[in-house]
């Protein structure tokens, strides 16, 4: 035993990918609320921070995506079979069904944002307003994201709990 | 002075993308519905959401490439407004697709 774990090295990697995946979630919120805010003021000497931002959310989004992937297809069956047997089967068969298909969109967008920021915000209004856009739609989508993962730790949890 | 064009890009990849979204909604739907559909995602990869999800990064990324390249190039024409309230609308609505699907039918 360590740390409460029978099985430490893969216990705990599981635990890792696990945070890894919602830490690079909230970086890609940040990013894209970043680009927002800084697109509100676009202007000459901010263009350059604007476009390695909206470059930097898709690199932490498709890198979340992946460990998420990974952990959606090799470790959430154990998960999900709890959740489905404890008193929260919603907490699958609506959360995470409807997160994971709604993170694709979230990539989706990500991978476009750079594309729409790419233009002279400080002169193009269409660009400003295409990129204001997508900025908020990843951030929505995200915090909807993130609400959606806390109800299906919670479900677990509900499934773990003697009932 | 004001540039009211978005770049062939900007137009090309944002089609993309509500074509995509709306794909992956009804993708969904598909293969909730249809135990062949999701029998026959699950033996290309093993497991439908890898398919679901290469099918679909690979339609966002070949349409919008092809799109861009059409007309000699310059990609494909659309009015700026439009391409915004198409993109903003599209995204949207597969995105409420997916939750009533879930809600309602799943």
């Amino acid at each position: 035993m360590f740390l409460g774990y029978k099985n430490p090295p893969i216990d705990l990697m599981k635990e890792i990918l696990l945070m890894t995946h919602v830490f690079l979630g909230v970086l890609c919120i940040l990013g894209a609320l970043w680009v927002f805010v800084d697109t509100l003021n676009a202007h000459d000497t901010n263009l350059a921070r604007i476009r390695l931002v909206s470059r930097f959310v898709p690199v932490v989004m498709t890198l979340g995506f992946l460990i998420a992937g990974y952990w959606y297809v090799n470790i959430y069956p154990a998960d999900k079979a709890i959740i489905l047997k404890g008193p929260w089967p919603f907490a699958h068969d609506f959360f995470m069904e409807t997160k994971e298909h709604l993170v694709l969109m979230l990539l989706l967008l990500t991978l476009y944002l750079p594309i729409a920021s790419s233009a002279d915000l400080s002169s193009n209004r269409e660009a400003r307003r295409l990129t204001l856009w997508v900025s908020s739609l990843i951030v929505l989508t995200g915090l909807m994201m993130e609400g959606e993962g806390g109800v299906i730790s919670m479900g677990l949890r509900m499934g773990l709990l003697p009932h | 002075m004001e540039n009211p064009r978005l770049s062939s890009n900007s137009t090309a990849f944002g089609i993309a993308l509500v074509v995509a979204s709306i794909a992956n909604a009804l993708l969904v739907a598909a293969k909730e519905k249809s135990p062949k559909v999701l029998g026959f995602m699950k033996g290309l990869t093993g497991h439908h959401w890898i398919t679901h999800c290469t099918f679909i990064i690979l339609l966002f990324l070949v349409l919008g490439w092809i799109l861009s390249h059409i007309n000699g190039n310059k990609g494909i024409q659309m009015a700026s407004g439009l391409l915004n309230a198409t993109v903003v609308g599209g995204v949207i609505l597969a995105g409420m697709i997916i939750v009533g699907f879930y809600l309602i039918v799943g």
